[in-house]
């Protein structure tokens, strides 16, 4: 018990005993007016139970009767639902279902990582050409070309291991 | 916490019925009903002053203990369990209310009917015509004094003076600390003692 509520509602309905008592009741500035106002909640308290103590339920049987009622209705219900959804969730539904729904997140899987391609990490769209320009003059030679992303279309060509460039290549 | 119960009644323990309802025997679940309907109703009638809204929140309250007795695990008694129900079902209905009238806490639209004032273990006496008329005037002034209350402050108030609650039992019934079911007791019991005084020193 902490606060001056807690122990005044004690020592109101009587129970504060012993030590505790006598230290509430000296801590009271006026104990004389405190007793005053203790029996006049008991007052208050005879005065509710006897005016609102009384008060009955006209018609008990048809309360019950109504209950009873509404209890079957909606255990009925709840069973009538519960028996669509046993009919409705067969196995074989659930097997297809959770297949569609397994085809369907794979297919929106791949076309998101279509549309987060690692690409967006560079300018350049990289092609290499692992092709041999002439195999006896150049045997380690490759080409790769990088192409621009945007509208401006550069493309660089680079070159490596080339040691002769073809004949037809100086042409163009 | 009286109980309405036949002999017959009596002998089967609450906590077989509790068994039973939880084995889906709704017939036990009507003689639990049976046992609390009247206290359920009469809880809820203090709280919001309406008949035919205690009467649906009852029922609501019923139907939801029916649906949740598999969770009941019988940690505190029945009619606390019930109770906790009755309280949450009524004290969120005041609150949805209480915002569609614009935060008000005394709602002038509450119907102050007649009431009856014998149970029905009370031989039953007419009153007169003015003892009924000072009787509805004392029951609107208590009525009133108990709107001007939040929720919470209504249900523990109601909880200790008339269904004679222990702390322990409001406070599992509320979900609060015992403290808090006592600081609130504190509070509903000045706001009630200053706007009932006259009232009850004239009874």
């Amino acid at each position: 018990m902490k606060t001056f509520e807690e122990k005044w509602t004690a020592w109101l309905d009587g129970r504060l005993s012993g030590r505790e008592l006598i230290e509430f009741e000296s801590s009271l500035p006026d104990l004389a007016a405190a007793e005053a106002e203790k029996h006049d909640a008991h007052k208050l308290g005879a005065f509710l139970k006897k005016e609102l103590g009384a008060q009955a339920l006209s018609n008990e049987e048809f309360f019950s009767h109504q209950l009873r009622e509404r209890i079957a209705r909606e255990t009925d219900d709840r069973s009538n639902s519960g028996g669509i959804r046993s009919t409705w969730w067969t196995i074989p539904r659930l097997v297809w279902s959770g297949a569609t729904a397994l085809a369907l997140f794979f297919i929106c899987a791949v076309a998101i990582m279509r549309q987060h391609q690692p690409g967006e990490q560079s300018e350049y769209l990289t092609q290499i050409l692992k092709s041999q320009v002439d195999p006896v003059a150049n045997p380690n030679a490759t080409i790769s070309i990088f192409e621009s992303k945007n509208d401006n279309k550069v493309t660089v060509l680079w070159t490596e291991g080339l040691q002769t460039l073809p004949a037809d290549y100086a042409a163009k | 916490m009286q109980t309405e119960t036949t002999p017959a009644q009596a002998d089967v323990s609450e906590l077989d019925l509790v068994k039973r309802c939880q084995a889906g025997d709704s017939e036990a679940f009507d003689q639990l009903v049976t046992r609390y309907r009247t206290r359920v109703f009469a809880m809820i009638y203090n709280m919001v002053h309406n008949e035919q809204d205690a009467w649906d929140l009852a029922q609501d309250s019923f139907v939801k203990a029916w649906k949740s007795i598999g969770r009941f695990r019988g940690k505190s008694s029945f009619y606390t369990w019930i109770y906790r129900i009755v309280m949450n079902v009524t004290i969120d209905w005041l609150r949805k209310r209480q915002i569609k009238a614009g935060g008000a806490e005394f709602d002038d639209s509450i119907q102050l009917k007649e009431i009856e004032p014998a149970s029905k273990t009370v031989p039953k006496a007419d009153p007169l015509p003015h003892q009924r008329m000072e009787r509805g005037e004392i029951r609107a002034r208590i009525d009133k004094a108990i709107a001007q209350l939040s929720p919470e402050h209504r249900a523990v108030i109601l909880m200790k003076e008339i269904e004679e609650m222990q702390y322990h039992e409001i406070a599992e019934s509320l979900g609060c600390s015992i403290g808090t079911v006592m600081s609130r007791l504190f509070y509903a019991r000045k706001k009630l003692q200053n706007t009932l005084r006259d009232v009850y020193e004239n009874v």
